[in-house]
């Protein structure tokens, strides 16, 4: 086991931070931590690392207990921090070597991660720009740069990806993705259930700094209750229709609006065929009509009563 | 691993451009407002001989002694010339002179202004006619006491004696020079807080990232802090040679003393702004008026707005002078310049010492916790 958490209780004066939150992050795996804002996630990450006290719990990482002076442990690990943490006075190049000169002390050797690394975030045309001529998107690259140079066996994001552009968001899911294909684990952490969904092989959701659930994506959606959602563009209907669409089985919800039929339904066989069917029996003309699964938002909904981005 | 962060370390510093201006612009801008201020103090201080015209109607050998004796040697008290009537005229007309002596039977003198000049001219003239008229009346009642009365004349005694402690040369500038490069030296109290700022997770992300670190948190501390000291007293080098060799500032010849005595005052500044950035867990702007203001008042209270308040502080309230590291430091660049053993000197690089060790050893305490309740 890569990281093990058991009974994490902590405390910020009468704030229930974390409540006897548990994980296990096993090796080779990217876990996803999804959670809205405020949900324990940073915390619960900042005491793995052994930055802030807790007040119960017992914490092992790489299979022994975790401490400010594990420095046997701590050469192994890598974090790229939410907030983007570099020196405006250096390069890129200089940001890079400076973090990983901290773990690395032989020169000729750095040298050869510190380029693997501005490589590997595609960062080559930028090496010797200073971090305030960056954007946001490239600011962020060279932040998971200065994480990740050394090589460490385990890699933890924490929301990495905030105040991101689309393009660049999605080179840095490409290139965790792609640090894991080379053997390192990785524990991301998001409150953007897409980006959990499209990269993590194993998820927990916490809220209030508990466990809500985990498991694969699948196992998590199979879950709850809630089936497929049904979209059908529609150019004539009648209230009638609508209310027959009400009637089919498994079907929970159906609202129209603006040339638009949505409709909810729970877990079934069928679903989209029996619609289908009331279609062509009804003589309803429709543009286009497609259907969705639930996603994690309709898991934390369903769990909590609340959207995930609440 | 020393040397690698030391290295970075002073990348980053030589680069902030802010510290920069507070620790090396600011001071060398305040110094040289201060030469403008001051510039024209030393002049008022010292004696200019007083321009006289002597008009000579009838030969007075004694009085034309006394005059000529006045007139030359170092402390001469007046420049004279000697004149007739109409052309000494034309010289207080056109203000060459400050006053037209008059040499009859008796002393007498013409001035068409008052001022400063002319009371000491008045003050010599009454003198030496009084001198003159009380002799005069003695010998003419006892002749036989001219001998007496030629030696007393010769033999004026002194009864104070003056006691230099010093064979410097007084200048009443030097006091606000010297609490302005102690003021600067505690100003390196900005990289202190700096380096505790970047290894304190609580303070800063940079050091959330060096936290996590397999290094030990005192080996990054003083590797980052020497780099800081290297700075700050490279800084104050610049700043002393500014003052020496551009505004001429005499600091006497004891130049590896006066080097060591801004060492120590860096090293001070540095501990204070890292016990400081330590003990406070407010943001960098807080702890940055914390520390301005502890230093500015600490200047203050050594004599760089108002010179007479260092003496108040002296004499009212010992203590306070004592605790506060401007006005030591400040002291030892005056005890080095002022007095001829080192006693006071090294007195005061003692305690800056002992407040340096002080400030080291507490922030030590607070920053080697390893673990944060709060981030």
């Amino acid at each position: 086991m890569v990281v093990k958490v058991n009974n994490l209780v902590k405390r910020y004066g009468d704030l229930l931070a974390l409540d006897h939150l548990s994980l296990e992050v096993r090796s080779g795996e990217i876990f996803g931590l999804l959670g809205p804002n405020g949900s324990g996630k940073t915390t619960a990450i900042n005491c793995i690392l052994s930055l802030l006290k807790y007040d119960k719990g017992d914490i092992t990482v790489f299979d022994k207990p975790m401490s400010p002076d594990a420095y046997d442990i701590k050469k192994d690990i890598g974090v790229v921090m939410q907030e983007v943490a570099v020196f405006n006075e250096l390069t890129v190049y200089e940001n890079i070597d400076y973090f990983c000169g901290l773990y690395v002390s032989d020169k000729a050797k750095r040298k050869a991660l510190v380029d693997e690394a501005i490589d590997f975030v595609g960062l080559n045309d930028f090496r010797k720009f200073r971090p305030k001529k960056l954007s946001g998107g490239l600011l962020r690259r060279l932040n998971i740069a200065c994480g990740i140079a050394h090589k460490p066996k385990l890699i933890i994001l924490d929301e990495p990806t905030v105040a991101v552009d689309p393009q660049s968001r999605n080179k840095i899911l490409e290139g965790i993705v792609d640090l894991n294909k080379l053997g390192a684990t990785v524990i991301y952490t998001s409150h953007y259930m897409e980006e959990v969904e499209q990269i993590c092989s194993r998820i927990m959701i916490i809220d209030k700094g508990k466990v809500i659930a985990s498991g694969t994506k699948d196992e998590l959606k199979s879950m709850i209750t809630l089936g497929e959602k049904i979209t059908l563009d529609v150019f004539n209907i009648e209230e009638a229709q609508i209310e027959g669409f009400r009637q089919l089985r498994n079907v929970t919800s159906v609202d129209y609006s603006e040339g638009i039929l949505v409709i909810r339904s729970l877990k079934g066989k069928n679903n989209l065929e029996r619609v289908l069917e009331y279609v062509k029996s009804e003589g309803i003309s429709f543009g286009k009509i497609y259907s969705e699964m639930p996603t994690l938002n309709d898991v934390f909904l369903e769990i909590t009563g609340k959207e995930l981005r609440d | 691993m020393f040397k690698h962060i030391f290295i970075y370390r002073l990348k980053v510093l030589m680069k902030d451009k802010t510290m920069l201006f507070w620790t090396l612009i600011f001071p060398i801008a305040l110094a040289a407002f201060f030469k403008l201020s001051f510039g024209g103090l030393v002049e008022q201080g010292t004696f200019r001989a007083i321009d006289v015209v002597v008009v000579e109607e009838t030969r007075q050998e004694g009085f034309m002694g006394v005059m000529e004796s006045l007139s030359s040697g170092d402390d001469q008290l007046f420049n004279m010339t000697i004149e007739d009537m109409d052309t000494a005229k034309g010289m207080l007309e056109e203000e060459m002179v400050t006053a037209i002596i008059t040499v009859n039977e008796t002393i007498g003198m013409t001035v068409n202004q008052s001022g400063f000049g002319q009371s000491i001219v008045k003050s010599v003239l009454d003198q030496y006619n009084n001198t003159a008229n009380a002799v005069e009346n003695i010998l003419s009642t006892n002749p036989a006491a001219f001998e007496s009365i030629a030696e007393d004349l010769r033999s004026r005694v002194t009864y104070t004696v003056e006691q230099p402690i010093t064979d410097a040369k007084m200048d009443i500038t030097l006091n606000y020079f010297y609490a302005l490069i102690a003021m600067a030296s505690l100003y390196g109290s900005f990289f202190g807080m700096e380096e505790v700022n970047n290894i304190q997770a609580n303070l800063s992300v940079h050091a959330a990232r060096v936290n996590m670190a397999p290094v030990h948190k005192l080996k990054i501390f003083l590797s980052s802090t020497s780099a800081s000291l290297v700075i700050q007293y490279s800084e104050m080098l610049v700043f002393l040679a500014y003052l020496r060799f551009i505004l001429n500032v005499d600091f006497g010849s004891q130049i590896g003393l006066i080097l060591l005595t801004t060492f120590v005052g860096s090293l001070v500044g540095i501990s204070l702004g890292a016990f400081v950035s330590a003990l406070f867990k407010s943001g960098e702007d807080v702890k940055t008026g914390i520390l301005i203001g502890t230093t500015m008042t600490g200047a203050f209270l050594s004599g760089l707005m108002f010179g007479d308040i260092k003496y108040l502080v002296q004499t009212k309230m010992p203590i306070l002078a004592l605790v506060n590291p401007v006005n030591v430091l400040s002291d030892a660049f005056y005890a080095l310049y002022f007095y001829d053993d080192y006693i006071r000197y090294t007195q005061n690089i003692a305690i800056l010492l002992s407040f340096s060790f002080v400030f080291c050893t507490a922030t030590y305490l607070i920053i080697r916790r390893r673990k944060y309740a709060s981030i």
